[in-house]
């Protein structure tokens, strides 16, 4: 019983300057991404929190990790603690709806980052990357790379994020023109390093000549190259990602990654947050539409070296 | 170094487990380069005596004494170190490793860049030509034979250089041709200046092998002497003595018609039988003790009979009604009952309390749709508390709190609760303390009086003439025996223990 | 069978030997453990943050806990037969999926019919589905032998996988029904409330005090208790054992289809990867609880205790905004403690035979 007491307390007294007081200076704003463990989200986190506290409000910023039951506590948790905004990446398209109505309704605005509900005139805002922009201009730096002829593999992300269909369904479009280039695969990877790795390992079994790879993310493209690597079979082959991650793009100036598509997650992360703030202070949406496109930018060995901060490309 | 001098002794040696003493200022001498054996019954203190000098456990009171010097033994390695060793009933070897790892276990040859499984190897070949054995080191223990696994233990006794060597019944799993290749073990071993101290239950056999002869009851060291000075009959009367009057077998009342009838009864086990074409048939009011030894089939007639194990042929009848096909519980309802022998293992629910373990066998009988009836149940567990004298703290004690004799009690009772018509007991008085043991033997014998047919086994022949109308002898799965309750001990024990082992 | 060479077995003994007069207080404080533990963390938390003790904010992490509640009672009568159920997490997520599929409509091609069941029809029909896995696991660890750990661990791998294939990875999101269809009423599973109080509350309750009336007040509990305790000397003395280990686990696949049906309303959205690693949430509220992993102790009270303890523990970590790393190190920390303390309360047995 006492040591139990004790830990708590001393972990409290840890998380004490996290906290700061029980007055919160402009207020709280919530921060809620999907899983920091991934640099993408991590970034997204941290930019946004960055961004709330340069503001002078006070932010948390807690991870739901794709289980929409965690994320529905975290909004609860929010609305507790009576938060002045919520910056969310909500965890599945259709699932989350309720979530953000909930918060909506308990007198907390909501921007949406990096994925969109399926539904509109809930959320204030949705910031999201012009998936569809982004996969046509990586698919065609692709077809580049590859020529118009080959065997290749798409790895896809998870359903339930609907980026996931948006991008394949931008590459498909491209690709689709040169009937030579025949997919060979086409695999489910739930946006995970581990999974293209072991994925990518089974195709080959399968698909003795691959010449390209086209991943919906750069995580999933990374774990290919290196079940590629570890055959030996990485020399030659085209992989092209998505996200502008520092590993992708560290794969990049290697050469092992052709090309990589830069998320400006960085972008509308921090502006999701300049919008919040213009939110409570005025009442109404600072940008008129809800549903807001950021386009994306293209990362090769050209401008690699443009790469200054994670998810940033200097001009 | 003479041969027949006095290696090894315990002075006055007592040992006790709380309130119960199980040694009583034992003396006991170990002969160089000659076997002792040490006969009793269970609960004599056969085993305990042995732990004392091997190391397992420290006296209460008294000494050991080695070469004429009194040591201190703390430990199976210090005494393995003196030169003592001791080889269980139950044999300590791993069966999953081989001949050579178990020789070598605990104290492994080490080499340059690990075990030098090599040397070991060389070791064990040679330990195994000296007991004339052909056993390769590399087989794995679980495929040999409980005779070889036996020389497999001997080799490591020997291989620490072990100069006494303690066997507690070593033959009692092993065939007739197995049982000849120990002997001839031993006294190659004998030749050689080991000193052996054999415990057994097989009293021709072991007079076979011995140079001397000690017996011990309830604790006490009751005669010892040389072979040449003994025989048969001499030990059976030193080991059993005068005991506690266990009562009488219940009269004036009828026995009834045939309440229990076994027929061709075969229970199989591994690949032979354990019980093999028995017929038995107890009356209502009749109360029957069978006696055995190990490996005689009284557990497994009487799990079949309860209907934990299948038989593979044969008929059981409860009151002329076949109840093979009938489950356990069928079998409760149908007034047949069991109290096994391991009250611990499949007697009681240690979680539960006192209360709980009594009404566990009458839960239908105070359930009525589902709901149980707190004050049936209290009702039930109270009487049963009552009819079998257990002394307890209130039905809500845990069952741990009582005594072995209180806990064996609540099993009975537990039993007794249902109302049966015949109650099967297993070794009802194991472990138990003597006042313990008589009171059991009154509420059976009681019963009996109101018509229950009580059957019991039992490994101590004093038991046999207590409460019971027939006494019948089981040996390797079948009935050799039956007696009345006028014969005597010694004929129960010529009965068991005069055939040879075969 | 062996003959024990004559020593008196000395009184196995199971309970901590009760000593008198001011030993009681510590005995009390070790029985009570987990109660006291739930008011610590109240009382800390309340401290730490202003926001956490309002009754608004209980019943908020009430209906959290009701989710893991209703898992952890499956889970406590499985555990208390000595078993285990790896399962309960893909049971929930199943369970929804079903519920999900059925408020879909159930489109019968031979027939030319979309079929939509009424809401109670959909409850029951996923109830059933949770039996059946618990009677699949049941009959597996029962009649075949196969130990629980593997047989759960088994089911748990293809129920998830079937609520996968049903949905090709997507969630089922339309579950409100319509009236012209007749089957509306799904929030009345768990997303309204009931005088204030979230119904998942309310189902609890219900489903602990059900759960705590088999227990303590019906044969079938008493049966589970003494075959948990020791199965040879249950069986012996006529409890049909094997008949109850296999509806143990179909309660617990009860529950957990309960759970799922609660879950998907709370949410209105039924998604295969629903209740992801919660069996282990479930045993850990059951062990805090002060059930012993052996089976034959353990009680409905103190599991919910323990499921209180782990919701409002890492709601209040939320709240008060600490990293969820921090979350994980707290319950795993958590648990440890609740094993050491149930065997030093448990400690103490002699060896068996």
């Amino acid at each position: 019983m006492i040591k139990f007491t004790k830990r708590t307390l001393l972990a409290a007294a840890t998380a004490l300057p996290l906290m700061a007081s029980s007055v919160w200076a402009e207020g709280l704003i919530s921060i809620i991404v999907n899983d920091p463990a991934n640099p993408y989200w991590f970034t997204e986190g941290e930019v946004a929190k960055a961004t709330a506290e340069e503001l002078g409000y006070e932010a948390t910023v807690a991870a739901h990790k794709g289980d929409t039951n965690t994320e529905s506590r975290l909004i609860d948790a929010a609305i507790t603690n009576g938060a002045k905004a919520i910056i969310l990446d909500p965890a599945n398209a259709d699932g989350s709806v309720g979530v953000v109505r909930k918060a909506t309704e308990a007198g907390i605005p909501v921007f949406l980052v990096n994925a969109e509900i399926n539904e509109s005139g809930i959320a204030i805002a949705q910031l999201v990357s012009n998936n569809a922009q982004g996969a046509a201009l990586g698919a065609v730096q692709w077809i580049e790379a590859v020529g118009d002829a080959g065997n290749f593999v798409e790895f896809f992300g998870n359903p339930a994020d609907n980026n996931a269909a948006t991008r394949s369904n931008g590459y498909n479009t491209v690709i689709s023109q040169y009937p030579d280039l025949i997919k060979v695969a086409e695999e489910v990877a739930n946006w995970d390093r581990t999974q293209g790795y072991n994925k990518m390992q089974s195709i080959m079994q399968a698909n003795p000549d691959i010449q390209a790879v086209i991943s919906g993310n750069d995580e999933m493209a990374l774990g290919a190259i290196a079940a590629l690597k570890e055959a030996g079979r990485l020399e030659g082959i085209i992989v092209g990602g998505f996200d502008g991650s520092p590993d992708a793009v560290e794969a990049v100036r290697n050469g092992e990654m052709a090309y990589t598509v830069l998320q400006p997650v960085a972008v509308f992360a921090r502006e999701a947050v300049i919008q919040a703030d213009y939110y409570i202070k005025n009442g109404t949406p600072m940008v008129a539409d809800e549903k807001q496109l950021f386009d994306c930018l293209l990362i090769t060995i050209d401008n690699v070296d443009n790469y200054t901060a994670p998810f940033t490309l200097t001009n | 170094m003479q041969t027949g001098e006095v290696v090894l002794a315990a002075r006055d040696v007592s040992k006790s487990f709380g309130a119960v003493q199980a040694l009583r200022a034992v003396n006991f001498d170990v002969h160089r380069g000659q076997v002792t054996t040490l006969f009793g019954e269970n609960g004599a203190g056969k085993s305990t005596l042995m732990k004392i000098l091997s190391g397992v456990q420290r006296p209460s009171g008294g000494e050991i004494v080695l070469e004429g010097r009194p040591i201190t033994l703390n430990s199976t390695v210090e005494a393995r170190q003196h030169g003592i060793s001791i080889i269980h009933q139950e044999l300590s070897l791993s069966p999953n490793m081989n001949v050579r790892d178990n020789i070598f276990i605990g104290r492994e040859i080490m080499g340059a860049t690990g075990v030098n499984f090599a040397e070991e190897e060389r070791q064990t070949a040679a330990l195994m030509r000296e007991l004339e054995e052909d056993i390769d080191p590399l087989t794995p223990v679980e495929d040999l034979r409980l005779g070889q696994q036996q020389i497999v233990e001997i080799a490591r006794a020997l291989s620490v250089k072990s100069r006494i060597l303690i066997m507690d019944e070593p033959t009692s799993a092993l065939s007739a041709t197995e049982v000849e290749v120990l002997f001839k073990v031993i006294r190659d071993l004998k030749a050689r200046g080991v000193s052996i101290v054999y415990i057994s239950h097989h009293l021709e056999e072991a007079l076979q092998i011995t140079d001397h002869a000690v017996v011990l009851r309830d604790g006490e060291m009751t005669a010892n002497a040389p072979r040449a000075e003994i025989d048969l009959e001499w030990i059976v009367r030193h080991m059993v003595g005068e005991k506690y009057d266990l009562g009488t077998p219940p009269t004036g009342h009828e026995m009834g018609a045939p309440a229990l009838t076994l027929r061709g009864l075969c229970v199989p086990q591994g690949s032979g039988l354990a019980v093999d074409r028995l017929n038995l048939e107890v009356r209502a009011g009749e109360v029957v003790c069978i006696y055995g030894l190990m490996g005689a089939g009284r557990t497994e007639m009487m799990e079949c009979v309860a209907g934990r194990l299948r038989p593979s042929a044969g008929e059981i009848l409860l009151h002329g009604t076949d109840i093979a096909h009938l489950t356990i519980a069928q079998r409760i309802a149908a007034g047949l009952v069991l109290v096994p022998e391991d009250r611990q293992r499949d007697g009681l629910v240690q979680t539960m309390s006192v209360g709980g373990n009594l009404s566990l066998a009458s839960i239908t009988r105070f359930t009525k749709r589902f709901m149980t009836n707190r004050r049936a149940e209290a009702a039930i567990v109270e009487a049963s508390i009552r009819d079998v004298t257990v002394k307890t703290d209130g039905p809500d004690a845990p069952i741990g709190a009582l005594s072995g004799g209180n806990q064996q009690k609540v099993v009975i009772g537990k039993m007794l609760a249902t109302h049966p018509s015949v109650v099967l007991l297993d070794e009802p008085s194991r472990g138990i303390d003597i006042g313990a043991k008589g009171e059991v033997f009154r509420i059976l014998a009681e019963r009996a009086k109101q018509g229950m047919a009580v059957i019991y086994t039992t490994s101590e022949v004093g038991e046999c003439l207590a409460i019971a109308h027939r006494i019948i002898v089981m040996r390797r799965g079948r009935i050799v025996a039956e007696f009345g309750a006028d014969t005597t001990k010694e004929a129960i024990m010529a009965a068991s223990g005069e055939a040879r082992v075969a | 069978m062996s003959e024990i060479p004559g020593e008196t077995k000395m009184a196995e003994t199971t309970g901590k030997p009760r000593a008198r007069g001011g030993f009681d207080i510590a005995h009390l404080l070790l029985e009570g453990r987990a109660f006291f533990a739930l008011i610590a963390i109240i009382a800390i938390f309340s401290y730490l943050s202003p926001n956490y003790a309002t009754i608004g904010n209980f019943l908020i992490m009430a209906n959290h806990v009701a989710i893991f509640g209703l898992l952890a009672i499956g889970m406590l009568l499985v555990i208390l037969n000595g078993g285990i159920d790896l399962s309960v997490g893909s049971v929930l997520g199943l369970s929804g999926v079903v519920a999900g599929y059925l408020m879909q409509g159930v489109e019968l091609e031979w027939a030319g019919v979309i079929l939509y069941p009424p809401v109670w029809a959909v409850v029951i029909l996923t109830i059933g589905v949770g039996a059946f896995v618990g009677m699949v696991n049941g009959v597996l660890i029962a009649w075949f032998k196969v130990p629980a750990f593997v047989a759960t661990l088994g089911t748990l791998y293809v129920a998830r996988g079937v609520g996968l294939l049903m949905t090709n990875g997507l969630t089922f999101n339309k579950l409100s029904g319509t009236e012209a269809l007749g089957n509306r009423g799904f929030e009345w599973l768990g997303f309204n409330r009931i005088a204030g109080v979230p119904i998942g509350v309310i189902v609890l309750t219900l489903v602990a005090l059900i759960a705590g009336f088999l227990l303590m007040r019906t044969a079938f509990g008493r049966w589970l208790y003494s075959s948990g305790g020791n199965e040879r000397a249950a069986e012996l003395s006529g409890v049909p054992v094997r008949r109850v280990q296999v509806l143990v686990y179909m309660l617990s696949g009860v529950c957990a289809a309960i759970a799922g049906l609660v879950l998907s309303s709370q949410l209105t959205s039924a998604g295969p990867t629903a209740g992801f690693t919660y069996e282990l949430t479930a045993i850990a509220a059951v062990v805090i609880g002060g059930a012993a992993l052996t089976g034959g102790r353990g009680t409905v009270r103190g599991t919910m205790l323990g499921a209180f303890v782990i919701g409002f523990l890492s709601d209040g970590l939320v709240i008060i905004g600490v990293s969820s790393y921090w979350q994980t190190v707290f319950t795993g920390a958590v648990i440890v403690l609740a094993v050491l303390l149930n065997s030093i309360q448990y400690g103490g047995s002699g060896k068996r035979g």
